[in-house]
Formats: structure tokens, sequence, C-alpha cells
């Protein structure tokens, strides 16, 4: 068995599965937050409802933060008010749940995790199963801790060699998706291995795992290792077994890939799968751009950024927005001088929270406005008004192109 | 004469000018918001559709938004910067800081001048001894485009003199929203207000600007208070413009002369829903709280993170408190940082946010649902201003609002500071 089989069958109590099996398996944490959750609350009071372990369901607001909208801030006291009721921790305007679920050690190497955030795929970084899920199935775990499941198909992508400098996770997630394309996972799991991975960060495994759903995934997984074992000391008790895939696992499809033949990666307007070698767009002029999210508002995203920056000055016809992904990112930014540095190039610093990506508030587009963002979406509309245009990359050259005016090779500025 | 009636002479042309007259004089800066801006732009042309005489003399910042909260916002932005460009005008935009802060930060504001901006707390600029009145967002705003011109009626000055000196724990802000109460919501109606006395001399620029800010919430055109050493060094310390400073005369006479003693006085609060409505912090204390907000046309300055820092050094906000801290400018929030005080508050709970006017009118962030409270460094308390009618906003200074932070509830600075 592949390490998602492994994970399922023992959540389920199954010595075995295979494909196409339904099973239902225990879940480990469960959590939902302020745009979702108020859409079972209420009948969730009115049914009689209680929470099958308050240690295991979790609560956060950080789509709406802090609310520009009475709307956002009636979801907001509504989620605070039901954690209050039921018991439960609420993280409130803390940062984003992809990032403060495993700063908060909740998310351990062997566990099933769901959220009702099709993001929740992030947590395969750590050596978990974990996969979005809709606000009424959630409704039922927070009640029950348990739910059904069809065990995924599975692609495997072997990544040797090792990653050239200034190239990142999240290109070789946006080349992936080239590959794949945006329905090329659907239901599947994508587990990722090979030296590239091996010596990749954690935050950079955090931003491939975290954009499997964009190819369609059910989940994205990475074999837990050392990294994630010294990750996790001071923030768990629990002891935890890392689960690996058998040498002889079956996968429906085998990818290999040259890792350090990669180069940095840009998803043209529309979709993620429109990924091209940044070359190929180089020169694009653009005015806004964004450095955070739940795929890339890390330290390790915050580091190259500031790298780059150091001594230089983004350009006057852009806005750089960054956001840090928890206040734990916030701080740590601080401490090495990062956010001085960002602001003395002319950035603008903002308080963690998810940001503009969904479209919901805190910077949106206006008509033909061009983004490079380093967020996971950018079809039609998702950041604003249907007529403006959204390139994914990853923070480096996020970053680069924002000191240029125009998408940019990061390498060209080292 | 007094000061306003020499910038307004000078301005219009005139040997002399008396209260009652209305001359058309000439104006310095012309300073525009994201929002009265864009009204302002749509006017100057689609109606007056003429050519912007001074573009250089006039500032468009972006404070109400740090970010767009939805796709009409991110187009009017859109439009605002597209205007700006058409017409050469200085744009500062999204993240820059509160519109009064960055004006002065950036030169437009210099003793002796005529500032007017579409924002009712222009007045806050006779602090550096200038005439600076709010203009409406239309027609007024929009001819000074292209004649770089605006009438004006010579106001009738009142004379405030304070004297007295502050208790620990209590300061100017204290002092100034106490005065709004003394003088009333309509007490000066389109006149002057001459703020002096030893306690406005002893203060410096950023604490003396608390007091013409509140020039509109007591019904008055304008404010000023006579430039000195401070004033100069300050000004110089920002922009090599040359300004000429104009001092009121010995025998000018005023209309009436108001005195007051801010010795003994207590921390104040105004409760919603008026800014009337101010009274000694034990009065609302123990009220709760769900928000604290240093921010808006006065707040979010570097005395008032400090301030609050020094409450909040070793100290945690109160679960369920949500701080929000909004410096009033780039140049402020740098500062913070190399004073460690980002750092400081970070770890007491508090969330930073970019420069801004913050929660102002709940635009980008600060809509309280009807349960919520909030206590702030606003202006403005006035109903449903931060989202719902029935959430409640208190105004205090920014020791009232830290250590409110820290109960959870209005609490008495002087708790944490004496």
């Amino acid at each position: 068995m592949n390490i998602t089989e492994k994970i399922l069958a023992k959540a389920a109590g199954l010595d075995k599965v295979e494909p196409d099996q339904i099973i239902e398996v225990a879940v480990d944490r469960a959590f939902t937050h302020e745009k979702l959750g108020p859409l079972f609350f209420k009948k969730f009071r009115e049914m009689g409802l209680t929470i099958w372990d308050t240690k295991r369901a979790i609560l956060f607001v950080d789509h709406g933060v802090p609310p520009s909208k009475v709307m956002d801030a009636d979801l907001i006291t509504e989620t605070v008010k039901f954690g209050e009721d039921y018991n439960l921790t609420c993280y409130n305007a803390e940062g984003i749940s992809h990032q403060l679920m495993p700063e908060k050690g909740n998310v351990l190497p062997g566990r099933v995790v769901v959220g009702t955030d099709s993001h929740t795929c992030t947590y395969g970084a750590f050596g978990a199963f974990s996969t979005g899920i809709g606000s009424t199935e959630m409704a039922w775990i927070f009640n029950k801790g348990r739910i059904w499941m069809k065990v995924p198909h599975a692609l495997l992508f072997k990544v040797s060699g090792e990653l050239a400098p200034f190239v990142m996770g999240k290109d070789l997630a946006l080349h992936i998706m080239s590959l794949t394309g945006a329905d090329g996972a659907n239901y599947k799991t994508m587990e990722f291995t090979g030296s590239a991975i091996k010596v990749m960060e954690l935050d950079s495994r955090m931003s491939l795992c975290n954009m499997a759903v964009e190819a369609g995934a059910k989940n994205g997984i990475i074999e837990a290792d050392e990294k994630v074992v010294e990750f996790l000391k001071g923030r768990t008790d629990e002891a935890y077994e890392i689960v690996k895939s058998d040498p002889d696992a079956a996968y429906e499809k085998v990818y290999e890939i040259d890792g350090s033949k990669l180069e940095p990666t840009v998803a043209c307007p529309g979709s993620s799968e429109n990924s091209v070698p940044v070359g190929d767009v180089e020169g694009t002029p653009f005015t806004r751009a964004l450095l955070g999210t739940c795929t890339n508002g890390r330290m390790e995203d915050f580091r190259i950024g500031a790298k780059i920056l150091k001594g230089r000055k983004i350009h006057p016809k852009v806005r750089l927005q960054v956001i840090p992904a928890s206040k734990d990112i916030f701080s740590q930014c601080i401490k090495e001088g990062i956010v001085q540095t960002f602001l003395d190039a002319g950035a603008i610093w903002c308080n963690p929270n998810c940001g503009p990506c969904a479209g919901g508030h805190y910077g949106l587009l206006g008509q033909d406005e061009v983004c490079v963002s380093s967020s996971n979406r950018n079809m039609k509309g998702r950041m604003g008004d249907p007529s403006s245009k959204v390139y994914l990359a990853s923070s480096a050259t996020v970053v680069a192109s924002a000191i240029n005016g125009k998408i940019t090779d990061p390498r060209s500025l080292v | 004469m007094n000061l306003v009636e020499k910038i307004l002479a000078r301005a219009s042309g005139r040997e002399k000018v008396a209260p009652g007259e209305v001359v058309v004089a000439n104006v310095d800066s012309l300073i525009l918001h994201d929002l009265s801006g864009y009204i302002t732009s749509r006017v100057f042309e689609k109606e007056v559709k003429r050519k912007m005489r001074y573009p250089e003399r006039v500032a468009m910042v972006f404070d109400h938004h740090f970010s767009p909260p939805n796709e009409e916002r991110a187009r009017i932005l859109e439009e605002n910067r597209a205007f700006a460009r058409r017409h050469g005008i200085h744009l500062f935009d999204c993240g820059s800081g509160n519109i009064h802060n960055v004006a002065v930060r950036n030169g437009f504001v210099r003793p002796g001048t005529i500032v007017v901006g579409s924002d009712s707390h222009t007045p806050v600029h006779g602090t550096l001894g200038c005439f600076a009145v709010g203009l409406g967002n239309n027609s007024n705003a929009g001819t000074v485009m292209p004649f770089g011109k605006a009438w004006f009626k010579v106001p009738e000055t009142i004379q405030v003199k304070i004297s007295g000196q502050n208790k620990p724990g209590v300061c100017a802000r204290d002092v100034a929203l106490w005065l709004t109460g003394q003088i009333g919501e309509g007490g000066v109606v389109y006149k002057a207000m001459q703020f002096t006395g030893p306690y406005i001399k002893e203060l410096e620029v950023w604490d003396r600007w608390l007091f013409p800010l509140i020039t509109i919430d007591v019904g008055g055109k304008c404010s000023f208070i006579e430039p000195d050493e401070k004033t100069v060094n300050f000004v110089k310390g920002i922009t090599d413009e040359p300004f000429e400073v104009i001092t009121s005369d010995p025998d000018c006479e005023f209309a009436d002369v108001w005195e007051y003693d801010a010795s003994g006085l207590e921390p104040q609060v105004a409760a919603s829903p008026t800014l009337g409505n101010v009274k000694p912090v034990g009065e609302f204390a123990g009220a709760p709280v769900q928000w604290a907000e240093l921010g808006g046309h006065g707040g979010g300055r570097l005395e008032d993170i400090r301030q609050a820092a020094y409450i909040l050094r070793g100290r945690k906000i109160a679960p369920g408190v949500k701080f929000n801290l909004v410096p009033s400018s780039r140049e402020v929030f740098t500062e913070a940082c190399r004073e460690g005080l980002v750092q400081l508050l970070h770890e007491a709970g508090c969330t930073w946010f970019p420069p801004s006017t913050g929660s102002n009118q709940a635009i980008n962030m600060g809509a309280m649902a009807e349960t919520e409270a909030m206590v702030s460094t606003h202006a403005r308390n006035f109903p449903g201003r931060n989202g719902s009618p029935k959430a409640m906003m208190y105004l205090g200074s920014a020791s009232t609002v830290a250590a409110s932070a820290v109960k959870g509830c209005i609490a008495d600075p002087r708790e944490f500071t004496v």
C-alpha cells in the first residue's frame, strides 16, 4: 500500500484497503472557519447535537479579518459564540487556518485531518492525510468524528536532483499543474518523493501539497522525515507514527521530473494549469503584487523576498501587499528585520489573514488590473473584477517582479 | 489683524480684512482623499471641464482604503490613479497613511499658507499656523483645481486659552476631548479658534495637533496656533520649501476669550452617540469592549503607540479583545519598528495594520456586529459609523485604549501608569 492507503486503512480499522473501496474513517482533527461554519451552526444547535471531542474540533476566523462589512462581523461573532458555547478552541484573527493547524500542533504524521476549506490538503507536507470537505459533512463529523471516503487512486511524482537557488516548491507545483492539467488528478492522491523533495524546506513542501487540489486531487502527501519531527518538537505531546509507502506500492501513473532543470514557473491568467517557464512571460507589466496566503505566506517566502529586496525599492507603479500567514510568522519577521526591509522598500505590510486571495475583501482587483500573486488560484474574477488578471508565481518571482514592475526571473536579480 | 485674517488678506491681495467680509484667496495646497477625491475628480472633469491650474499643489491620499474590499472600490481607486496621472497631481497610494499626516509629512502644510481639503478634519493644519479649512467635495474643491482660488467668509475668532498641567496618566487627547464637551457640538459655528496659553505652548507639535483637530466637531470654520520655534523647527525638518511665518498682531481683538484650566482633569471618554457625550473615564469604567484601536485622523501617531507600549510592556491584552494598531503614516510604522514597539505590541497580542485611517467609517475594517463595542483614538463615535447602529464606540487617549484592552472593558489608565 502507499502512504495514503496505509493511513486510511488504519483510520478505518482495516488491515488493507484498495482504490475505489468505500470506507468509514475516524478523523483525528476537524476544523471549520467563519465563512463556512455558520452554514451549519444553526442546524447543529437546533438538532441538539454535541461535539464528539472538543479537543479535536477547531474553529478559525481567518477569511474576513478584519471585517469590512457588518455581515462579516456577524459571521465572526457567530463563530466565536459557537466556540464559547461548545467549548472549542477558536483562533480568532491569529492567522490562516492552514498555517495555524500545524503551528499549534494539530497536524501529526499518519493522521486524518479534514477541514471545510479546499486547501486543507496542505498538511500532506507533514505526512498526514488531509482533505477539504463541505459544511454539512463537517456538521456530521463535529458530532460523530467519522466520515466515509472512497480510497483514491494514486499518482507518484518522483522529483530527482535538487531545485536550483531561487527555484521553490511553488515553481514545482506550478510545473506539475502543466503536466496534469487542472483536472488531471481528480479524486486522486498526489504523492511527492525524490531527492529534490527531501532537501526542500517544509514551507516549500507545504506550498507543493497546498496546490494538489488545484489539479483536482483528493490530497497531496509527502513522507514525514526528520524535518517534520524537528518542527513538531514543542508543539505536541502526542505520540505519532510516521507512515511510509511500501516499496511495492502501486501507482496509477508515475511522473519523473528532473528537479535540477526546473525553472521559476508562472501560471498565466485563467487557470493554474496555464503555467510556463518565467522566461515565456518575462516583461509582462502589472501594477499589483501579493505576497502571502496559505500557499506562500511563510518564513521561507519572506526570507527569500527580503534577500532579493534588500537595498532595493518596489517599482513606483506597483503596490506590493505582504501578508504573513500567522502571528508567529509576523513576529519572526520583525525579529529578523524583514518587516523593516519590506517597509523601507515601499511594501504594504498587512495583518495575518487570508487577504484578497478568495476575492472577499482586502485588496481586490479593479477593471483590467493585473496582479502577480503568490496565491493558488487565478480563475477569471477570483480576486476581483472579471476583467482583472492574475499571474501565479513563487514568492521569489513575485518580489523580483515587484521591483521591476514587470514579470522578472528572480535569478536575474541575484 | 490676527493670523488667519492676515493670511486671508495677503492671499486675496488686500491690505486688510475684517470678520464677515467675503474674499477670494489663492490656495496653496488642496488635499483630497480616496473617497471625497473621487467625487471632486468627477465634478472637475464632467462639470468644471477646465485645465488643472497648479497640479503640483494638489495631493490625493488613499487612506480610507489600504486595500479595496470589493470590485467597486477597486474601480474607484483605479479611476483615481488614472485621474492623478492625467492631471499630474501628487498621489499617495494605499499604505501611505492618513491624509492629514501624509500632507504634513510631505510638505503640503507650511506656516502662513492656505490649505484646503475635501475632508472635514482639514482644519487640523491650523496647528502649523495655516488657514486650513474643509471644502465641499464637489463644486468647491472642484473649482479650486482650475483657478487655484476659493472664496471664504472671514470668520470671527475666539481665543481659547488653556492653562494648567496634567496629572500623570492624563494627556493632551483627554484635554482635547474634554474641551469638545466644554465648547459643545455647535459651540463655535463658522468661527475660528486660536488655541493658546501655557498648556498649548508646552506641548510638542504632534500633541498640539489634537486641538485644531476638534474644530469641525464643535462647528468651527478653522483653528490656529501661533507658530513658534517648535513649529519652525518641525516644518524645516520636513521640507526645504521656503515659508513665511505669519503671527497675529499683538493688539488684535477677539470676538471672545474663553479660559480653561486643565489641571485636575481626569482621563476622558466620549461614548456614542456623540462627541459631546464626554465624561471622566470612571463614568464608563467596566463597560465591555471587544475591539480596541489606535488609528484614525488623530490617532495612530508615534506618541499614541508609545503610550500603549508603556502600558502593554510585559502585559497581554484580555482574551476576546482584538487590538488594532494602525500607524498614521509609513514613517510612523518604520519608526515604531526601529524602537522595537512593533514587536513589543505584537507580542502583547495586538495586530498591526497598514498605515491608513483604519476603522474610520468601516471601509477596510472595523465593522461591528450589534453586540460589539470599540474603544479607540478615532475622531468620531456616531451610531452606524462602524457597522451596526447599535454597536458602541468609546473615544479616549491611547493610554485609556490600551488599559481598556488589557482589562477587556473601559478602564482608567492610571491603574497602570501611576
